[in-house]
Protein backbone atom coordinates (compact mmCIF):
# COMPACT_ATOMS: atom_id res chain seq x y z
CA UNK A 1 0.00 0.00 0.00
CA UNK A 2 2.78 2.36 1.06
CA UNK A 3 4.78 1.55 -2.04
CA UNK A 4 2.35 2.29 -4.43
CA UNK A 5 1.13 5.77 -2.84
CA UNK A 6 5.13 6.58 -2.81
CA UNK A 7 5.07 5.32 -6.81
CA UNK A 8 2.19 6.70 -8.13
CA UNK A 9 3.28 10.13 -6.30
CA UNK A 10 6.34 9.65 -8.12
CA UNK A 11 4.76 9.21 -11.39
CA UNK A 12 2.11 12.04 -10.76
CA UNK A 13 5.17 14.47 -9.85
CA UNK A 14 7.44 13.43 -12.85
CA UNK A 15 3.98 14.21 -15.31
CA UNK A 16 3.67 17.68 -13.43
CA UNK A 17 7.51 18.60 -13.57
CA UNK A 18 7.45 17.81 -17.68
CA UNK A 19 4.68 19.51 -18.44
CA UNK A 20 5.91 22.39 -15.91
CA UNK A 21 9.69 22.74 -17.97
CA UNK A 22 7.17 24.47 -20.39
CA UNK A 23 6.41 27.42 -18.37
CA UNK A 24 9.35 27.88 -16.77
CA UNK A 25 12.04 27.49 -19.11
CA UNK A 26 14.86 26.10 -16.71
CA UNK A 27 17.25 24.01 -18.71
CA UNK A 28 20.29 23.74 -16.11
CA UNK A 29 18.45 22.32 -12.78
CA UNK A 30 16.47 20.13 -14.12
CA UNK A 31 16.28 17.45 -10.82
CA UNK A 32 15.47 13.88 -11.14
CA UNK A 33 12.51 13.47 -8.60
CA UNK A 34 12.72 9.60 -9.50
CA UNK A 35 15.64 8.92 -7.26
CA UNK A 36 14.35 10.20 -3.42
CA UNK A 37 11.75 8.28 -4.25
CA UNK A 38 13.68 4.87 -5.28
CA UNK A 39 16.36 5.41 -1.89
CA UNK A 40 13.07 5.74 0.17
CA UNK A 41 11.66 2.89 -0.40
CA UNK A 42 14.85 0.77 -0.92
CA UNK A 43 16.37 2.02 2.45
CA UNK A 44 12.87 2.40 4.48
CA UNK A 45 10.47 -0.45 2.73
CA UNK A 46 13.20 -3.07 1.71
CA UNK A 47 15.31 -4.00 -1.02
CA UNK A 48 11.57 -5.74 -2.73
CA UNK A 49 10.04 -3.02 -2.81
CA UNK A 50 13.16 -0.66 -3.83
CA UNK A 51 13.48 -3.07 -6.59
CA UNK A 52 9.65 -2.57 -8.07
CA UNK A 53 9.98 1.10 -7.48
CA UNK A 54 13.33 1.54 -9.84
CA UNK A 55 11.81 -0.30 -12.61
CA UNK A 56 8.49 1.60 -12.44
CA UNK A 57 10.30 5.25 -12.20
CA UNK A 58 13.08 4.43 -14.87
CA UNK A 59 10.47 2.81 -16.98
CA UNK A 60 8.44 5.63 -16.83
CA UNK A 61 11.25 8.28 -17.18
CA UNK A 62 12.27 6.88 -20.11
CA UNK A 63 8.77 7.28 -21.33
CA UNK A 64 8.96 10.70 -20.61
CA UNK A 65 12.16 11.60 -21.92
CA UNK A 66 14.37 10.88 -25.24
CA UNK A 67 16.70 9.00 -23.35
CA UNK A 68 18.42 5.56 -25.69
CA UNK A 69 16.10 2.52 -24.92
CA UNK A 70 17.13 1.24 -21.84
CA UNK A 71 19.71 3.21 -20.81
CA UNK A 72 18.15 4.80 -17.98
CA UNK A 73 16.87 1.25 -16.30
CA UNK A 74 20.40 0.61 -16.43
CA UNK A 75 21.81 3.19 -14.69
CA UNK A 76 19.40 3.10 -12.22
CA UNK A 77 19.24 -0.68 -11.71
CA UNK A 78 23.12 -0.20 -11.32
CA UNK A 79 22.77 2.29 -8.33
CA UNK A 80 20.54 0.63 -7.10
CA UNK A 81 22.19 -2.46 -6.38
CA UNK A 82 25.11 -0.38 -5.00
CA UNK A 83 22.55 1.04 -2.79
CA UNK A 84 21.32 -2.21 -1.50
CA UNK A 85 25.09 -3.19 -1.09
CA UNK A 86 25.65 -0.20 1.19
CA UNK A 87 21.93 -0.54 3.13
CA UNK A 88 23.66 -1.39 6.25
CA UNK A 89 26.16 1.32 5.89
CA UNK A 90 23.68 4.27 5.49
CA UNK A 91 22.04 6.35 8.10
CA UNK A 92 19.64 8.36 7.24
CA UNK A 93 18.60 10.53 10.15
CA UNK A 94 17.53 13.91 8.60
CA UNK A 95 16.06 15.22 5.43
CA UNK A 96 19.20 17.24 4.84
CA UNK A 97 21.42 13.44 5.12
CA UNK A 98 18.63 11.78 2.67
CA UNK A 99 19.39 14.90 0.34
CA UNK A 100 23.16 14.61 0.60
CA UNK A 101 22.59 10.71 -0.58
CA UNK A 102 20.22 11.39 -3.37
CA UNK A 103 22.64 13.84 -4.83
CA UNK A 104 25.36 11.44 -4.52
CA UNK A 105 23.26 8.84 -6.73
CA UNK A 106 22.99 11.55 -9.31
CA UNK A 107 26.21 11.79 -9.40
CA UNK A 108 27.18 7.92 -9.73
CA UNK A 109 24.09 7.38 -12.04
CA UNK A 110 25.34 10.42 -14.47
CA UNK A 111 29.14 8.88 -14.06
CA UNK A 112 27.31 5.74 -15.09
CA UNK A 113 26.00 7.00 -18.12
CA UNK A 114 28.84 8.20 -19.34
CA UNK A 115 30.72 5.05 -19.31
CA UNK A 116 27.69 2.70 -20.22
CA UNK A 117 27.42 5.12 -23.31
CA UNK A 118 30.94 5.31 -23.83
CA UNK A 119 31.62 1.60 -23.81
CA UNK A 120 28.33 0.33 -25.42
CA UNK A 121 27.96 2.79 -28.42
CA UNK A 122 31.36 4.31 -27.87
CA UNK A 123 29.05 7.90 -28.36
CA UNK A 124 31.09 10.96 -27.18
CA UNK A 125 28.22 13.79 -27.77
CA UNK A 126 26.03 12.20 -25.22
CA UNK A 127 28.82 11.94 -22.16
CA UNK A 128 30.32 15.44 -23.13
CA UNK A 129 26.07 16.72 -22.46
CA UNK A 130 25.79 14.64 -19.41
CA UNK A 131 29.37 15.89 -18.13
CA UNK A 132 28.05 19.78 -18.11
CA UNK A 133 24.47 19.08 -16.22
CA UNK A 134 26.29 16.89 -13.52
CA UNK A 135 26.93 19.30 -10.80
CA UNK A 136 23.92 21.20 -11.01
CA UNK A 137 21.86 18.28 -11.62
CA UNK A 138 23.25 17.22 -8.11
CA UNK A 139 22.84 19.98 -6.26
CA UNK A 140 19.09 20.91 -7.39
CA UNK A 141 18.08 17.25 -7.20
CA UNK A 142 19.24 16.98 -3.76
CA UNK A 143 18.01 20.47 -2.73
CA UNK A 144 14.15 18.89 -4.19
CA UNK A 145 15.04 15.93 -2.18
CA UNK A 146 14.79 17.81 1.12
CA UNK A 147 11.18 18.25 -0.22
CA UNK A 148 10.63 15.26 -1.02
CA UNK A 149 11.26 13.48 2.07
CA UNK A 150 9.15 15.94 3.67
CA UNK A 151 6.23 15.35 1.55
CA UNK A 152 6.72 11.83 2.14
CA UNK A 153 7.03 11.99 6.22
CA UNK A 154 4.08 14.26 5.87
CA UNK A 155 1.74 11.25 3.93
CA UNK A 156 2.73 8.73 6.76
CA UNK A 157 1.70 10.77 9.60
CA UNK A 158 -0.74 12.02 8.33
CA UNK A 159 -2.13 9.42 5.83
CA UNK A 160 -0.22 6.19 6.59
CA UNK A 161 0.91 4.21 9.43
CA UNK A 162 4.00 5.15 9.99
CA UNK A 163 6.60 1.87 10.51
CA UNK A 164 9.80 1.91 12.89
CA UNK B 1 18.58 -15.16 1.08
CA UNK B 2 16.31 -12.84 0.37
CA UNK B 3 18.72 -9.96 -0.84
CA UNK B 4 20.61 -12.45 -3.18
CA UNK B 5 16.94 -13.01 -4.73
CA UNK B 6 16.75 -9.56 -5.58
CA UNK B 7 20.41 -8.97 -6.61
CA UNK B 8 19.92 -11.52 -9.20
CA UNK B 9 16.88 -10.00 -10.18
CA UNK B 10 18.60 -6.74 -10.48
CA UNK B 11 21.62 -8.53 -12.51
CA UNK B 12 19.07 -10.09 -14.62
CA UNK B 13 17.40 -6.88 -15.40
CA UNK B 14 20.84 -5.24 -16.13
CA UNK B 15 21.75 -7.53 -18.75
CA UNK B 16 18.50 -6.92 -20.63
CA UNK B 17 18.59 -3.83 -20.28
CA UNK B 18 21.81 -3.31 -21.80
CA UNK B 19 20.98 -5.85 -24.28
CA UNK B 20 17.93 -3.27 -25.47
CA UNK B 21 20.20 -0.24 -24.64
CA UNK B 22 22.46 -1.94 -27.85
CA UNK B 23 19.51 -2.50 -30.10
CA UNK B 24 19.37 -6.43 -30.20
CA UNK B 25 16.43 -6.90 -32.22
CA UNK B 26 14.11 -9.10 -30.21
CA UNK B 27 14.70 -7.89 -26.74
CA UNK B 28 14.14 -4.06 -28.06
CA UNK B 29 11.17 -4.57 -29.63
CA UNK B 30 9.77 -6.75 -26.88
CA UNK B 31 10.78 -3.64 -24.67
CA UNK B 32 9.10 -1.05 -26.78
CA UNK B 33 6.05 -2.99 -26.42
CA UNK B 34 6.33 -2.69 -22.47
CA UNK B 35 6.92 0.89 -23.28
CA UNK B 36 4.63 1.94 -25.55
CA UNK B 37 1.97 -0.10 -23.10
CA UNK B 38 2.74 2.14 -20.25
CA UNK B 39 3.33 5.41 -22.50
CA UNK B 40 -0.54 5.32 -23.39
CA UNK B 41 -1.71 5.29 -20.13
CA UNK B 42 0.57 8.08 -19.93
CA UNK B 43 -0.82 10.19 -22.45
CA UNK B 44 -3.86 11.50 -20.99
CA UNK B 45 -2.87 12.04 -17.65
CA UNK B 46 -0.33 14.71 -19.33
CA UNK B 47 -2.90 16.21 -21.57
CA UNK B 48 -4.86 16.80 -18.36
CA UNK B 49 -1.95 18.17 -16.29
CA UNK B 50 -1.10 20.32 -18.97
CA UNK B 51 -4.34 22.38 -19.20
CA UNK B 52 -3.63 23.73 -15.52
CA UNK B 53 0.07 24.48 -16.58
CA UNK B 54 -0.67 27.04 -19.62
CA UNK B 55 -3.00 28.66 -16.69
CA UNK B 56 0.27 28.48 -14.61
CA UNK B 57 2.01 29.96 -17.59
CA UNK B 58 -0.29 32.60 -18.59
CA UNK B 59 -0.19 33.89 -14.76
CA UNK B 60 3.69 33.71 -14.91
CA UNK B 61 3.92 35.97 -18.28
CA UNK B 62 1.37 38.27 -16.62
CA UNK B 63 3.33 38.95 -13.66
CA UNK B 64 6.63 39.86 -15.28
CA UNK B 65 4.56 42.10 -17.48
CA UNK B 66 3.21 43.95 -14.84
CA UNK B 67 6.64 43.94 -13.27
CA UNK B 68 8.01 45.46 -16.72
CA UNK B 69 4.93 48.09 -17.01
CA UNK B 70 6.12 50.97 -15.54
CA UNK B 71 9.53 50.79 -16.88
CA UNK B 72 7.17 49.95 -20.36
CA UNK B 73 4.96 53.16 -19.67
CA UNK B 74 8.46 55.49 -20.07
CA UNK B 75 9.58 53.31 -22.87
CA UNK B 76 6.40 53.62 -24.83
CA UNK B 77 6.66 57.63 -24.68
CA UNK B 78 10.07 57.50 -26.07
CA UNK B 79 8.60 55.20 -29.17
CA UNK B 80 5.71 57.39 -29.63
CA UNK B 81 8.40 60.67 -30.50
CA UNK B 82 10.18 57.87 -32.60
CA UNK B 83 7.24 56.44 -34.90
CA UNK B 84 8.69 57.71 -37.98
CA UNK B 85 11.12 55.23 -37.96
CA UNK B 86 9.10 52.14 -37.13
CA UNK B 87 7.82 52.87 -40.91
CA UNK B 88 10.73 51.28 -42.11
CA UNK B 89 10.12 48.34 -39.29
CA UNK B 90 6.78 47.98 -41.56
CA UNK B 91 8.19 46.86 -44.90
CA UNK B 92 10.22 43.96 -42.79
CA UNK B 93 7.11 42.53 -41.27
CA UNK B 94 5.37 42.73 -45.05
CA UNK B 95 8.00 40.64 -45.94
CA UNK B 96 7.52 38.73 -42.97
CA UNK B 97 3.90 38.86 -43.71
CA UNK B 98 4.45 37.34 -47.11
CA UNK B 99 6.51 34.13 -45.89
CA UNK B 100 4.26 33.44 -43.56
CA UNK B 101 1.28 33.34 -45.85
CA UNK B 102 3.17 31.38 -48.54
CA UNK B 103 3.46 28.63 -45.45
CA UNK B 104 -0.17 29.55 -44.74
CA UNK B 105 -1.30 28.90 -48.60
CA UNK B 106 0.67 25.26 -48.18
CA UNK B 107 -0.94 24.29 -45.35
CA UNK B 108 -4.26 24.94 -47.06
CA UNK B 109 -2.98 23.89 -50.37
CA UNK B 110 -2.25 20.40 -49.23
CA UNK B 111 -4.62 20.28 -46.10
CA UNK B 112 -4.49 16.33 -45.67
CA UNK B 113 -0.58 16.57 -45.12
CA UNK B 114 -0.11 18.81 -41.92
CA UNK B 115 -1.27 17.84 -38.29
CA UNK B 116 -1.45 20.11 -36.03
CA UNK B 117 -0.71 19.91 -32.69
CA UNK B 118 0.29 21.27 -28.89
CA UNK B 119 3.10 21.20 -26.75
CA UNK B 120 2.39 19.46 -23.76
CA UNK B 121 5.70 18.67 -22.05
CA UNK B 122 8.99 18.90 -22.36
CA UNK B 123 12.26 16.09 -21.43
CA UNK B 124 12.41 15.35 -18.12
CA UNK B 125 16.25 15.14 -18.28
CA UNK B 126 18.58 17.83 -19.72
CA UNK B 127 20.81 15.12 -21.43
CA UNK B 128 18.36 15.07 -24.38
CA UNK B 129 16.32 17.84 -26.35
CA UNK B 130 12.94 16.63 -26.52
CA UNK B 131 9.31 17.99 -26.22
CA UNK B 132 6.13 15.94 -25.70
CA UNK B 133 3.01 16.77 -28.30
CA UNK B 134 -0.55 16.25 -28.00
CA UNK B 135 -0.78 14.20 -31.02
CA UNK B 136 0.27 10.57 -31.11
CA UNK B 137 -0.98 7.60 -34.03
CA UNK B 138 -4.95 7.87 -33.66
CA UNK B 139 -3.94 10.97 -35.54
CA UNK B 140 -1.86 9.59 -37.86
CA UNK B 141 1.43 10.77 -36.64
CA UNK B 142 4.67 7.96 -37.51
CA UNK B 143 8.18 7.95 -36.73
CA UNK B 144 10.60 10.74 -38.42
CA UNK B 145 7.90 12.57 -39.42
CA UNK B 146 9.41 16.29 -39.29
CA UNK B 147 7.51 18.49 -37.13
CA UNK B 148 8.20 22.18 -38.21
CA UNK B 149 6.22 25.79 -37.18
CA UNK B 150 5.56 28.52 -39.31
CA UNK B 151 9.30 29.69 -38.65
CA UNK B 152 10.83 26.37 -39.57
CA UNK B 153 12.28 23.11 -38.38
CA UNK B 154 11.70 21.58 -34.96
CA UNK B 155 12.50 18.28 -34.86
CA UNK B 156 11.17 15.23 -35.83
CA UNK B 157 9.22 12.11 -34.01
CA UNK B 158 11.29 9.73 -32.65
CA UNK B 159 8.31 7.73 -30.48
CA UNK B 160 4.92 7.68 -31.28
CA UNK B 161 2.06 6.46 -29.05
CA UNK B 162 -1.01 6.36 -29.36
CA UNK B 163 -2.16 10.03 -28.27
CA UNK B 164 0.98 11.61 -27.75
CA UNK B 165 4.50 11.61 -29.43
CA UNK B 166 8.13 12.50 -28.23
CA UNK B 167 10.15 14.78 -31.25
CA UNK B 168 13.55 15.16 -30.96
CA UNK B 169 14.23 18.61 -31.22
CA UNK B 170 17.01 19.92 -34.00
CA UNK B 171 19.28 21.35 -30.85
CA UNK B 172 19.29 17.07 -29.74
CA UNK B 173 23.25 15.87 -29.87
CA UNK B 174 21.59 13.14 -31.94
CA UNK B 175 20.05 15.34 -34.59
CA UNK B 176 21.21 15.78 -37.75
CA UNK B 177 19.45 18.12 -41.01
CA UNK B 178 21.06 18.17 -44.67
CA UNK B 179 20.89 21.72 -45.12
CA UNK B 180 21.33 24.11 -48.11
CA UNK B 181 22.46 27.98 -47.62
CA UNK B 182 19.76 29.55 -49.36
CA UNK B 183 20.43 31.31 -52.57
CA UNK B 184 24.06 29.36 -52.82
CA UNK B 185 25.56 26.17 -53.51
CA UNK B 186 27.43 25.33 -50.58
CA UNK B 187 25.54 22.53 -48.48
CA UNK B 188 26.35 20.92 -45.09
CA UNK B 189 25.30 18.87 -42.29
CA UNK B 190 23.99 20.64 -39.36
CA UNK B 191 23.75 18.97 -35.72
CA UNK B 192 22.27 19.27 -32.61
CA UNK B 193 25.01 20.67 -29.96
CA UNK B 194 22.61 20.57 -26.90
CA UNK B 195 22.83 24.39 -26.37
CA UNK B 196 21.06 26.91 -28.29
CA UNK B 197 23.01 26.88 -31.42
CA UNK B 198 23.70 24.60 -33.91
CA UNK B 199 26.73 23.71 -36.15
CA UNK B 200 26.88 23.31 -39.60
CA UNK B 201 29.53 20.12 -40.52
CA UNK B 202 31.43 20.00 -43.75
CA UNK B 203 30.99 23.10 -45.49
CA UNK B 204 34.53 23.57 -46.73
CA UNK B 205 36.42 26.98 -46.23
CA UNK B 206 36.54 28.08 -49.76
CA UNK B 207 32.39 27.86 -49.93
CA UNK B 208 30.72 30.62 -50.22
CA UNK B 209 28.77 31.05 -47.15
CA UNK B 210 28.29 34.14 -44.98
CA UNK B 211 26.85 35.52 -41.67
CA UNK B 212 23.23 36.21 -42.16
CA UNK B 213 23.07 33.43 -44.50
CA UNK B 214 19.56 31.41 -44.17
CA UNK B 215 19.54 27.74 -43.92
CA UNK B 216 16.78 25.77 -45.97
CA UNK B 217 16.26 21.72 -45.70
CA UNK B 218 17.86 20.22 -48.88
CA UNK B 219 15.24 17.36 -48.42
CA UNK B 220 18.20 15.14 -48.96
CA UNK B 221 18.19 13.24 -45.73
CA UNK B 222 14.84 11.46 -46.60
CA UNK B 223 13.29 13.15 -43.31
CA UNK B 224 13.01 16.84 -43.70
CA UNK B 225 11.17 18.06 -46.88
CA UNK B 226 12.94 20.60 -48.94
CA UNK B 227 13.03 24.33 -48.61
CA UNK B 228 11.93 24.93 -45.18
CA UNK B 229 13.82 27.56 -43.24
CA UNK B 230 16.52 25.89 -40.55
CA UNK B 231 18.29 28.92 -38.80
CA UNK B 232 21.06 31.65 -39.68
CA UNK B 233 24.28 31.91 -39.56
CA UNK B 234 25.63 33.60 -37.00
CA UNK B 235 29.90 32.82 -36.74
CA UNK B 236 31.91 31.77 -39.50
CA UNK B 237 35.63 30.28 -38.42
CA UNK B 238 37.64 29.55 -41.10
CA UNK B 239 40.88 29.64 -39.33
CA UNK B 240 40.69 26.33 -37.61
CA UNK B 241 43.09 23.23 -38.74
CA UNK B 242 41.77 21.06 -41.24
CA UNK B 243 39.29 21.68 -44.61
CA UNK B 244 36.42 22.38 -43.04
CA UNK B 245 35.05 25.89 -41.47
CA UNK B 246 33.48 26.04 -38.45
CA UNK B 247 29.87 27.49 -38.76
CA UNK B 248 27.87 28.06 -35.89
CA UNK B 249 24.04 28.65 -36.25
CA UNK B 250 20.99 29.80 -34.36
CA UNK B 251 17.76 27.85 -35.44
CA UNK B 252 14.59 30.40 -35.98
CA UNK B 253 12.84 28.15 -33.48
CA UNK B 254 13.60 28.47 -29.98
CA UNK B 255 12.18 25.13 -28.47
CA UNK B 256 11.46 26.60 -24.75
CA UNK B 257 8.77 28.92 -26.61
CA UNK B 258 7.10 27.10 -28.75
CA UNK B 259 3.36 26.00 -28.05
CA UNK B 260 1.75 24.62 -31.51
CA UNK B 261 3.65 22.37 -34.19
CA UNK B 262 2.73 21.17 -37.55
CA UNK B 263 3.43 17.35 -38.52
CA UNK B 264 4.30 16.92 -41.71
CA UNK B 265 3.05 13.81 -43.33
CA UNK B 266 4.76 11.78 -45.57
CA UNK B 267 3.33 10.71 -48.98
Amino acid sequence: MKASIYILTCLLLMIIESAMFLVFPVEFFKPDIGIPFIIYTTIFLGPGTGLVATLIISLFQEILSNAPQGSIIFTKTCAFILLILLRGKVFIDSKYSFSYICGGYVLFESILFIIFSLLSRGELKNAINVLVYIIPNSIFTGFVSIFIFVLIEYLNERFLQREY
Amino acid sequence: MKKTIIITIAVLVLVISFLVFTNIPSFFKGYSKIKICMGEATGPALKLLSKPTQLARYIYDSYFNLIGVKKENFELQKKFESLQLENHRLAELEKENKRLKSILHLVEQYPNTMIAASVIGEDLKNWFKCIIIDKGRDHGVKEKMPVITPKGVVGQAVEVNKWHSKVMIINDTNSSVDVYVDGKNSRGILEGTDQTTLKLKYVLKNDEIAIGDKLITSGKDTVYPKGIPVGIVITINRNKAGIFADVDVMPFNNYKRVDEVLIVKKR
